[in-house]
């Protein structure tokens, strides 16, 4: 098991050094300048030539890179150029938002997905079934930004303690506080801003888990180790959720660990209706405003995360199924 | 087990049910919503208006634009230039203290203009005050600013640049955490949600009425319409929805008020290749533009038809120009006159994805297939598309807007002199660039001033470098609660005098 950590964290460095490469490339090459964008529509000649040589754009691509790529190394990635603060501190700060955001989400997820997904493949073909599937397509259907917007018109204008947008209170700070001192304020402000941005996150995920759960689940009961187990005696909820469900969670368990890792990055959009302070839009308006070393080292941490969160992922499979062994 | 749950579904009602109402903002904070968050706060480093909305409430320049677009004073109660116009002498306000508590100088003013025109500094807008050669202190509140050459709309760029702390400037965190003379002090600040500012009670102008001033910023459109409407915002000024302006203006709990902005949006047309080389071919072009369509359908009645590049508010403006309205039977004749009627013309427009922008680019294909120009339109993201405007001269026609168009000097020489920095159409006239080159030498208020403008206005309407679309217009959202606001036709000046608002 150590073993096979020590690889794969090994084989991290070859893709690491990849994915710099090819963002540094996608960056520099693509059209748009971020000496334009700062300038805008004013721009002269002499401040473009001027602030190209400040900045450093003057210089051959592969020797920027290089020296980026250098300083990235000793954990330096550089400053902003618009905003003129070092990259490291703005995604560090950025970070908790976004993975707060992502973790309630999931969890909403799979809280309702798992068990909506077990009911709907015990009543398999009843109107509970049925319901299940109905509001499970009507989830998936959603595009995110759509439930977001009916949840601020329908609910947050006329409930006057959900806010529009923007983030209260950090929730598992206001959780630690909540047990450590019985002070409960800091989680009530903490969910109340982050109640509607995870719902709408939430429901497409909770949706795929749903679906999933109970393909997945009807595969397994149809198994000859489940009739092995009816045979034996064993109660239909020891069936069911010892050796059903937890052979069934597998592929369960890698589509929420990559829907995980894509939200720390992609959940732009809901961040944006929000005004949700994330990463993703920190991100995206570095792109838009084409702030190179954001864009490099967020693209950059951004992937490294995932790469981690695959690991992990990877990692519970051992423990749900123990016929999995990592030599 | 149930009992558990029991208890925690009654604990959780408790927390929802009891918690208090914190849904609408503070009686003692002016909540501002704002369409994007600010880049930075130093006035020396951004570009954006979003940037300035805020800098102008911390920080104030020598002079700055009223309501009525008027220069006033403001950190300085006097300025005159020289007769030959080579020298501009500012008497600065006696009294004035920095966030810090440390008196405002002469010092400050000199270190901020020289920072800016120094090469080794990144200041973006550089070229702005490049005509500024020393700048000479002759006392602590007497202050000279020699010139290399005559420019007489200087004093409209210093309004753009507020004074920075000469024993802060330096300050490797300025840029987060600034000070400066302004009614409202810096607090903290939260990028892409909140930032803090609280009243300067020590300000020259007096005490600001509300304690707190706090800005959110919102990216969405709706999100920021919704926000308002739920009162967790009071005002905002720009990026209203134009869709639910009817709707706004005939709710009695909401006041709208909307004044001529300072910009416009225009098509550019590349004059030196391709059949818009010809003066005809451009002004047929330009009789295509459905103008009065536009305005009404697209941008919901905000802004108006456009005429020239001057705003009509400005003193300069002229309507003496030579026609171009809308009119098609008018542009086939012209395009028959010019023998390229029956041709078959094919232009390549270009714009960025603005919606509005868009919806403008096809309405303009649609009005040129019935003249006979086919138009094929591709839209690029900003970034790409602004590239392309300004490295290469790979289009026929571009769809831009400028905003802060103060004076005719900013809103004509950058575009249409030949040697203009920002002359995309590639436009060369040589009496046009001898009238702007005059412009800059004259008294602005002379009357000698406007009919040069005016001659040269004509000269740019009847060339048409530019097809004129709109005027823009700005609009202000705020509660009937709130009284001191009015709406500033300069977006990035809507706050400046924050401190005279009062919230009920």
């Amino acid at each position: 098991m150590f073993k096979y950590i020590i690889r794969r964290i090994l084989q991290l460095i070859p893709v690491i050094i990849g994915i710099s490469i090819v963002v540094f490339m996608i960056v520099h090459l693509a059209p748009g300048d971020p000496i334009l964008m700062m300038l805008g529509e004013d721009a002269t000649p002499e401040d473009y030539a001027r602030l190209q040589r400040i900045y450093g754009f003057d210089r051959p691509v592969h020797e920027q890179y290089l020296r980026w790529a250098g300083n990235a190394l000793q954990g330096d990635l550089g400053v902003s150029i618009r905003q003129g603060a070092p990259v490291s501190y703005l995604i560090v700060s950025r970070l908790p938002a976004t993975i707060e955001l992502a973790f309630i989400s999931v969890l909403l997820g799979v809280i309702l997905g798992i068990p909506l997904g077990v009911i709907a493949a015990i009543k398999r073909e009843t109107p509970i079934d049925f319901f299940s599937m109905v509001v499970a397509l009507l989830g998936v259907s959603m595009p995110g930004f759509w439930i977001a917007l009916v949840l601020l018109t329908y609910i947050a204008l006329h409930v006057g303690w959900i806010p529009m947008f923007g983030r209260g209170g950090s929730v598992f700070y206001g959780l630690w506080q909540l047990i450590t001192t019985f002070d409960g304020t800091e989680l009530y402000d903490g969910l109340r801003y982050i109640m509607l941005p995870a719902v709408s996150i939430g429901t497409a995920m909770m949706a795929i888990i749903t679906r999933l759960t109970r393909s997945s689940l009807l595969e397994v009961m149809g198994k000859d180790y489940i009739r092995t187990a009816r045979a034996k005696g064993l109660g239909e909820r020891v069936v069911v959720f010892k050796h059903g469900l937890r052979n069934a969670l597998l592929p369960v368990v890698t589509i929420v660990g990559i829907q995980f890792g894509a939200m720390l990055g992609g959940a732009v959009i809901t961040e944006t209706v929000f005004a949700w302070p994330g990463a993703g839009r920190l991100i995206v308006n570095a792109i838009q405003q084409r702030d190179f070393p954001i864009v490099q080292g967020g693209v950059l941490m951004m992937a490294l995360i995932f790469t981690i969160v695959n690991l992990l992922v990877d990692l519970s499979y051992a423990i749900l199924n123990p016929r999995i062994r990592y030599d | 087990m149930s009992k558990r749950i029991g208890t925690l579904v009654l604990a959780l009602a408790m927390v929802f049910g009891f918690g208090t109402m914190a849904g609408a903002a503070p009686d003692d904070t002016i909540v501002i919503g704002s369409g994007a968050e600010a880049v930075g706060l130093d006035p020396r480093l951004e570009t954006d208006v979003p940037s300035f909305e805020r800098i102008n409430v911390i920080m104030e320049p020598l002079v700055t634009f009223d309501v009525d677009m008027q220069l006033v004073e403001r950190l300085a109660t006097d300025w005159e230039f020289s007769d030959d116009g080579m020298t501009l002498t500012f008497w600065l306000r006696e009294g004035v203290v920095f966030h810090d508590g440390e008196p405002f100088t002469a010092e400050d003013v000199k270190y901020t203009f020289e920072w800016v025109l120094d090469e080794e500094n990144a200041a973006p807008n550089r070229a702005l005050y490049a005509d500024i050669g020393e700048i000479e202190i002759e006392n602590d509140y007497l202050i000279h600013f020699h010139l290399d050459n005559p420019n007489s709309f200087l004093l409209n760029n210093m309004a753009r640049m507020p004074v920075v702390p000469a024993h802060h400037g330096d300050r490797e965190d300025f840029r987060e955490n600034p000070v400066g003379t302004g009614p409202y002090a810096f607090v903290d600040w939260t990028r892409d949600d909140v930032m803090n500012l609280e009243a300067f009670n020590e300000y020259w102008g007096g005490e600001p009425i509300h304690p707190y001033v706090q800005f959110r910023a919102i990216p969405e459109g709706s999100t920021r319409l919704l926000a308002f409407e739920a009162g967790e915002i009071d005002m905002y000024q720009g990026g209203v929805v134009p869709q639910e302006l009817p709707r706004l203006e005939d709710d009695p709990n909401i006041a709208v008020e909307r004044t001529p902005g300072t910009g416009y949006n225009y098509l550019g047309f590349n004059t030196q290749s391709g059949p818009l080389a010809e003066k005809e071919v451009r002004q047929a072009l330009s009789r295509v533009i459905n103008r009065e369509g536009i305005v009404e359908r697209v941008l919901n009645g905000i802004g108006e038809p456009g005429l020239n590049p001057i705003p009509p508010d400005l003193p300069w403006f002229t309507d003496e120009v030579h026609d171009l309205s809308y009119d098609i039977d008018a542009a086939r004749e012209m395009l028959e006159d010019a023998g390229v009627f029956g041709e078959d013309i094919t232009l390549r427009l270009y714009t960025n994805e603005n919606p509005e922008r868009i919806r403008i680019a096809e309405i303009l294909q649609f009005e040129a297939a019935r003249v006979g120009i086919d138009i094929e339109v591709t839209i690029e993201e900003w970034g790409a598309y602004l590239s392309r405007i300004q490295d290469t001269d790979d289009y026929d026609i571009f769809i831009l807007g400028w905003v802060g168009q103060l004076d005719p000097d900013r809103a004509m020489y950058r575009q249409f002199h030949t040697d203009g920095p920002n002359n995309y159409t590639f436009f060369s006239n040589e009496e046009l660039d001898e009238l702007l080159e005059l412009g800059r030498t004259l008294d602005p208020e002379s009357e000698e001033s406007m009919e040069t403008y005016k001659k040269a206005q004509q000269i740019v309407v009847e060339n048409a470098p530019y097809g004129f679309i709109n005027y823009s217009e700005e609009v202000l959202l705020y509660h009937p609660n709130i009284e001191g606001i009015t709406v500033h036709p300069y977006g990035a000046n809507s706050w400046q005098d924050v401190h005279l608002i009062n919230k009920n």
